[in-house]
């Protein structure tokens, strides 16, 4: 974690002998749960990330209640839970037999401190309901900055301690809508717009920048950041990783053909989460590689929507993942992507899986650790548009106040605020 | 290769590999190319199409293979030599010679294309296969002049205005001289009726700035009657349905067959518009078809259907001509005359018809008849006539509005028990919804008679407004505070908001007392509600902020606090606007 680092080795301190918490102090509480009792889920995390960033003590009560959380009993996060709609209660007497009920299960408590400051790798002219953390994050009021290229290649995500990608082709290839959807503006504007960076900033071409880009990425996972990617960044992010030393952009992107041995030369050692994968080189087909397991735009490799199914982590040994997948729900429908899921032979040994489909050859949601940095993937676009097309119209979080999808993704923003904790092994 | 020859060189594949047993065995042996191909592996793929042509070198679907593959792969040379010996066994081919016209355009050998385009024209002189091949390879490799020349030599050796008119039109687009392309279409539906709509649907892509030219190229004076008809449905589809009209109407002649389609054809297309001109004019394509088909199944239908439309658009002379041209012995005509002269405000004629015995017009129509004929009386102001009209009629819809008469009167106590009994879910939902916010406004009052709220809403239902506004704030001036004068004000801040302009001023004053008062009741909440929505639409999201958070937590009970909070969240930008 970036300058407060989860540590992944646990070590031998009883949790409760080094968690500062304000359950002694004078001060009372208020119980955010985030069970089915809850009116909205997803406003309450922005609830918790505002007691925090105002500088109060909050914290995550882990598998109690759905993963609630403990606010200080203050008028002003009293009147914002009201403004927003968001069920809190009272627990003062009630907090020792609560803390009683999660020493005794699965549960734990995680304090949170610092309000992450959070950056959207994402184009100037991204429309804002085009992904779908942007979307959350507006929701839930969480504030963040977006940057892009040159922010990112002059240095600027030491800035930030969490970073989110979303649908970026980062192989460079417009998601490979080139000749698909040749002769749309929207297209056009994109390819002028990443090459006119790509100019800017001196490279070649397209393809280029954005491996160093993906590069600049995984230093800043490697020094302590938080990185959080969805949908096709997932995927061209390890490939574009994967590929410093080779073509891999068809010639509509860079001009040359891909090599041919593309397959051959793909330095993994590179990537963070996939390994041995083969690259989909024909032009016409939007799909990278096989990574994905629901090959959405494959024809008949298209898999069908099924859902996916939380792990159920042990709370005091593994308090990370068990952060991750803290939700309402335990089986949540699919939602397709550009890259909808990951093929489970493609993982490198060590990831930590969160959510897999029962009996598939995939996955959802992963998890693991580079350096200091820890990195999640999450497959598909937008958890309440499961056949997301391009020009449908945005999703309204008002009304999915309960996505327990979108919950997954506000798991990610709030996991940094978590503080540092000594871990057995 | 461009994305059209490749779909035409699979569908050949898929046609000549399904043709005879013979070629279904080699089909099979090629297989694993097509997956080698599909998987992006073009050198493999390329591979086994080479072994297939090697042991059979006329297997089209492997050369075809082959086209794609070393396309890609940079290394069409190799293929010539395999297509020229193919071709030599098989001159008769149209394959084969189509394909070596593509290699030969693939390796940028224009002279020798053109040699061996000429050598097949000369074997097939009455063909225009040859010169169309020989264009769309030069045209796919987007030498346009070259096509172009290509396709007029065809046409200059075989003769024919539309000769090869349709690849001409094509072509002609692809570069964007769509004026030119126009001329062309124009040629090719004169000669070939069924062309026309594939002609109409590429036109309608036209851009903007050409809409004119185009038109002019297709319905200038000596334009064929098919290219005016083109013109006439390019036109519509741009949204012009009047000029299209104008272009179609010369056209129609009786002793045409082909009117009654254009005309139909013309009718559907118009349907797609929701201008009141497009109602207009599929309104008059209507009726003309009925008139042709004067006699069949569906002209009947048509007519009633073209009244429909050229009521929805305005044309009230034109729907009660086609009317009462034929309204003696059809029950549907005779409805919607009546129907017409309602929305002429012609109600005594109206009137005077509905009571005539007529066996024509069913019951159920008479019914609808008669509660439109009492809104029109409401509308004029005459109650009395109004519940005339209604009659005996029991129906909840009747009942519902003798509810309103008897509030217009003044009559709340009536009122509210007839809307109690025509109940919540009687008529269509708007209006159900319309009653059930007038049952909560009138529980609100104690009196059981209020002349004054029964002419301002009955001002209000004649659509003045302004006066109607003033009327409520007489009225609620003598109603209790808490008996249902916050409830008028709500409405008359309501229709003063609704209104805009300088009455949102009044809006606004009305909604700030009603929230100063505050109090018991729904008033309250709801004009803050509609406060903030007033201020939101006007631009002034921040100032609505407030007001919206002040109402959810005063209220937060309220009905209307999961509508402040979606409103809330517009205001603050945290949601999208759909």
């Amino acid at each position: 974690m970036k300058r407060r680092a989860f540590l992944k080795t646990v070590s031998a301190y009883s949790f409760a002998s080094i968690i500062p918490s304000f359950h002694h102090s004078v001060i009372p509480s208020l119980l955010v749960p985030m069970d089915d009792s809850q009116t909205d889920h997803l406003k309450a995390y922005g609830l918790t990330y505002k007691a925090i960033q105002a500088g109060l003590k909050a914290e995550w009560l882990l598998n109690y209640r759905g993963g609630s959380f403990l606010i200080p009993d203050l008028d002003a996060l009293r009147r914002d839970a009201a403004l927003n709609g968001i069920r809190t209660e009272p627990v003062d007497s009630a907090m020792t037999a609560v803390r009683g009920e999660i020493e005794a299960n699965n549960m734990d408590t995680v304090p949170l401190e610092k309000a992450p400051k959070v950056a959207v790798y994402a184009p100037p002219n991204a429309a804002p309901w085009d992904d779908a953390v942007t979307m959350a994050l507006q929701y839930a009021g969480i504030p963040f900055t977006k940057i892009w290229d040159a922010e990112v290649m002059n240095g600027s995500l030491k800035d930030f301690d969490w970073l989110h990608l979303h649908h970026e082709d980062f192989t460079g290839q417009y998601s490979k809508f080139f000749l698909i959807y040749s002769g749309m503006s929207w297209l056009a504007e994109m390819v002028a717009r990443n090459s006119d960076m790509a100019r800017r900033l001196g490279f070649q071409n397209v393809p280029e920048l954005k491996k160093a880009v993906a590069r600049s990425i995984r230093g800043y996972v490697e020094n302590g950041g938080f990185l959080f990617a969805m949908c096709t960044a997932t995927e061209t992010i390890d490939l574009a990783l994967a590929a410093h030393n080779v073509d891999i952009a068809a010639t509509f992107a860079d001009g040359t053909p891909l090599d041919p041995d593309a397959d051959a030369k793909l330095d993994w050692s590179q990537a963070f989460a996939f390994t041995g994968a083969h690259i989909e080189t024909n032009p016409l087909v939007a799909s990278f590689s096989d990574i994905d397991g629901h090959q959405v735009n494959g024809g008949a490799r298209r898999q069908p929507l099924g859902a996916y199914t939380l792990f159920n982590f042990s709370a005091k040994i593994d308090p990370v993942p068990t952060m991750l997948v803290q939700d309402h729900r335990q089986v949540i429908p699919d939602f397709y992507g550009l890259t909808t899921s990951f093929t489970r032979n493609r993982l490198k040994p060590g990831v930590t899986i969160l959510a897999e489909e029962e009996g598939a050859p995939w996955v959802k949601y992963v998890h693991g650790d580079l350096g200091k940095g820890t990195w999640t993937f999450l497959g598909g676009h937008d958890p309440e548009d499961p056949q997301h097309q391009i020009g449908d119209p945005p999703t309204d979080l008002s009304l999915h106040p309960h996505s327990p999808g979108y919950r997954l993704i506000l798991n990610n923003v709030l996991f940094p605020a978590a503080k540092k904790r000594e871990l057995k092994t | 290769m461009s994305l059209r020859s490749k779909g035409a060189a699979v569908a050949a594949m898929v046609l000549l590999a399904s043709a005879t047993p013979g070629r279904v065995a080699r089909g099979q042996a090629i297989g694993p190319g097509f997956e080698l191909e599909r998987s992006g592996r073009y050198a493999d793929a390329a591979s086994v199409y080479f072994t297939t042509v090697r042991s059979d070198p006329t297997n089209i679907p492997a050369l075809l293979g082959l086209e794609r593959t070393l396309f890609v792969l940079n290394r069409m040379p190799e293929l010539l030599p395999l297509v020229q010996n193919a071709r030599a066994r098989q001159p008769e081919s149209h394959a084969l010679r189509s394909l070596e016209l593509r290699v030969y355009a693939a390796l940028n050998e224009p002279d020798s294309l053109e040699a061996i385009a000429r050598r097949w024209a000369a074997s097939v002189p009455q063909s225009e296969a040859p010169y169309r091949e020989w264009g769309l390879a030069l045209a796919d490799r987007r030498m346009w002049d070259e096509a172009r020349r290509a396709f007029l030599t065809g046409r200059q050796t075989l003769g024919g205005d539309g000769t090869l008119a349709i690849e001409l039109a094509e072509l002609e687009q692809r570069v964007g001289n769509w004026e030119a392309s126009a001329t062309e279409w124009a040629r090719a539906v004169t000669r070939w009726p069924d062309a026309l709509a594939n002609a109409a649907s590429q036109l309608a892509d036209a851009p903007a700035p050409m809409h004119d030219r185009v038109g002019r190229a297709l319905i200038a004076p000596g334009a064929s009657p098919r290219a005016r008809r083109l013109g006439a449905e390019v036109l519509l589809t741009w949204g012009q349905p009047t000029a299209a009209w104008a272009a179609l109407e010369p056209t129609l002649v009786a002793a045409d067959s082909d009117s009654p389609g254009a005309l139909r054809r013309f009718a559907d297309l118009a349907g797609a518009l929701t201008t009141p001109e497009g109602h207009r004019v599929r309104g008059l394509a209507l009726a003309r078809w009925a008139d042709m088909m004067a006699g069949s199944p569906g002209a009947g239908r048509a007519r009633a259907e073209a009244v429909r439309e050229l009521l929805d658009g305005g044309d009230k002379i034109a729907a009660r001509r086609v009317l009462e041209a034929h309204s003696d012995s059809n029950g549907v005509a005779q409805a919607a005359l009546i129907q017409l002269l309602i929305a002429d405000s012609q109600l005594d004629l109206a009137e005077e018809r509905l009571a005539a015995p007529s066996t024509a017009i069913t019951a159920d129509d008479r019914a609808a008849l008669r509660l439109t004929l009492a809104r029109a009386q409401i509308a004029r102001g005459d109650l009395n006539r109004a519940t005339a009209a209604l009659a005996d009629d029991s129906s909840v819809v009747a009942i519902a509005q003798r509810g309103w008469i008897e509030l217009y009167r003044g009559n709340l106590k009536n009122a509210m028990e007839a809307f109690r009994v025509a109940g919540p879910y009687g008529t269509d939902r708007a209006a159900a919804t319309d009653r059930t916010a007038m049952m909560a406004l009138l529980q609100r009052i104690q009196d059981e008679t209020s002349p004054e709220l029964g002419a301002a809403l009955l001002t209000l239902a004649r659509g003045d407004s302004v006066q109607a506004i003033a009327a409520l704030r007489r009225a609620a001036a003598k109603l209790p505070e808490q008996g249902g004068r916050l409830e008028v004000q709500l409405l008359a801040g309501q229709v003063a908001a609704q209104k805009g302009g300088d009455q949102e001023a009044t809006a606004i004053a009305l909604f700030d007392e009603i929230v100063r008062i505050g109090g018991e009741g729904a008033a309250p909440p709801a004009a803050e509600l509609d406060w903030a929505r007033l201020l939101v639409r006007n631009g002034r999201a921040a100032e609505a902020v407030p007001h919206l958070e002040h109402l959810i937590l005063t209220y937060p009970n309220s009905a209307f606090v999961p509508e402040a909070r979606r409103v809330l969240e517009r205001a603050k930008g945290a949601i999208p606007r759909s």
